[in-house]
């Protein structure tokens, strides 16, 4: 047969790929991807990657792709690959990763939220509000309730000129600071609330952030 | 065309009628034409500390609802000629019976006959807060050295600064020196710092301030009362003069206090 197949298996170092031709009609490919799917020589549960190329899947068909490799028993879909994204997912990567800035003060019953970072030049008073998909970085007094990775981001962290906080929440994590927090009231300045390996939310000296969390900086080169 | 000026505090109790009284009274000895108006509907006290109660013969919400013109409703306290007047708030009704728009046109006309409209806040934030700042160009934030006062007040600043008026000034009322003096409350300097507000004044407390409402008389008029001097200072910033910081008088004997202790032995 003279046809170029739609579906081709290849084998990487993280396992197996099946790499879809982008071109091929849509039912065509299903076709295939079923007939490859009941190969007898694939035996036993394997895990396998699909690329989609320059097609566009959508949670739908991406849905169906995956039903039809699975249904013969063999294969299972660790994860679906594409070179192709829509506007709106790319919009939200880009707000994900953007930092917003608030300048002014946070006072009693107000609300800020970031779909990314957020810094606030300002302080944020008793009561006041700040909330952050990304990490939260304050110029100025934190007096009031932060929440950094409040989308479920566990390495994001709570930054602040002066770290008086009532309350501090990290991911699902919340951390109230009464009076056992000791270090707080005694050098406020300066400091950062980050998720400890323990689960719990520890404070330390902003200039260790460095260490902490190596992956929050952007920044290239510098030497 | 005169400025309307809204008299607020958040928390209840800190001065905000007394205030309103003082600083209206201190601007009619200036010489200006003021209006104060009443709007703690239901639970009216402007009226009692200017001792104006037994005179009232309509009020705000008949104004509003159309029962009486407004120079009908308009109290005028005979100390000071044409100068001083009150729009009383009407005692047997609620907050619900006016709206911020009725209020709105309610200040702009009265804007036209006065030099300052004076506007008394009731406490909370909900609808009385909502009519007294609707008419209003600027907004005074009084507060009291309390942390209650000064949550509050944040509270307050915070929704004054996202209505269409200039930004809040503040007042800290009823300051007590010697309890700054043993560190057991906030000082003038806590209290701006943590608000980040341009500060109008301070008035000590005094307890003359307490009996000279219950007579029904402003100690304001009062000229050698400490917390007078601190109401004419605030008055006298309003009208645009620069006038220094009054000193908080912590009750320790300075240097020639010591010296004249010690002739004086």
């Amino acid at each position: 047969m003279s046809k170029q197949q739609c579906v081709t298996i290849k084998g990487t170092k993280d396992g197996l790929v099946l790499r879809l031709d982008d071109k091929c009609a849509y039912s065509e490919l299903l076709e295939e991807l079923g007939k490859k799917a009941q190969d007898p020589g694939l035996d036993g549960a394997v895990e396998v990657q699909i690329h989609t190329g320059s097609r566009y899947c959508n949670d739908e068909t991406a849905k169906e792709i995956i039903k039809v490799v699975e249904t013969p028993g063999n294969l299972r879909v660790s994860k679906i690959q594409s070179d192709v994204i829509t506007m709106e997912e790319c919009n939200r990567r880009v707000t994900e990763r953007q930092s917003e800035t608030y300048i002014g003060i946070v006072r009693s019953g107000q609300e800020v939220r970031a779909k990314g970072d957020l810094v606030v030049i300002g302080d944020v008073n008793p009561n006041g509000h700040v909330s952050a998909a990304g990490s939260i970085y304050i110029l100025g007094r934190l007096k009031g309730k932060a929440h950094a990775g409040n989308a479920g981001n566990k390495e994001a962290v709570i930054a602040a000129s002066w770290l008086e906080a009532t309350h501090l929440m990290i991911a699902d994590q919340v951390e109230t600071m009464t009076d056992e927090l000791a270090i707080l009231s005694e050098h406020p300045e300066m400091e950062c609330a980050y998720l400890h390996t323990n689960g719990f939310i520890a404070i330390d000296r902003l200039q260790d952030l460095r260490l902490l969390r190596p992956g929050l900086s952007t920044f290239k080169g510098g030497s | 065309m005169g400025e309307a000026i809204v008299i607020t505090s958040g928390k209840g109790g800190v001065g905000k009628t007394t205030s309103s009284a003082n600083l209206g009274t201190a601007l009619a000895l200036q010489g200006k034409k003021v209006c104060l108006v009443d709007t703690d509907i239901g639970l009216r006290n402007l009226d009692v500390i200017l001792g104006l109660e037994n005179r009232i013969i309509y009020d705000l919400v008949d104004v509003i609802e159309g029962r009486c013109r407004i120079q009908q409703a308009l109290v005028k306290d005979k100390r000071f000629e044409d100068r001083l007047f009150l729009l009383p708030a009407a005692q047997t009704t609620d907050k619900n019976a006016v709206n911020p728009e009725q209020m709105k046109d309610l200040i702009t006309e009265l804007k036209r006959d006065y030099d300052y409209i004076l506007i008394d806040c009731p406490a909370g934030i909900e609808q009385g807060y909502k009519n007294a700042v609707a008419g209003a160009d600027k907004a005074i934030v009084v507060t009291t050295p309390e942390i209650s006062a000064v949550r509050d007040a944040d509270r307050i600043i915070g929704l004054l600064e996202q209505e269409d008026i200039e930004p809040p000034k503040l007042i800290i009322n009823r300051i007590r020196g010697g309890l700054i003096d043993s560190g057991d409350t906030l000082d003038v300097n806590d209290i701006t710092t943590h608000l980040s507000i341009d500060l109008l004044g301070i008035v000590l407390d005094d307890q003359n301030v307490i009996s000279s409402s219950n007579k029904g008389e402003p100690v304001v008029m009062d000229p050698n009362n400490p917390a007078a001097l601190g109401y004419r200072n605030i008055a006298r910033r309003i009208l645009g003069e620069s006038v220094p910081l009054m000193s908080v008088n912590t009750g320790k004997p300075g240097f020639f206090g010591k010296l004249k202790a010690l002739f004086t032995k």
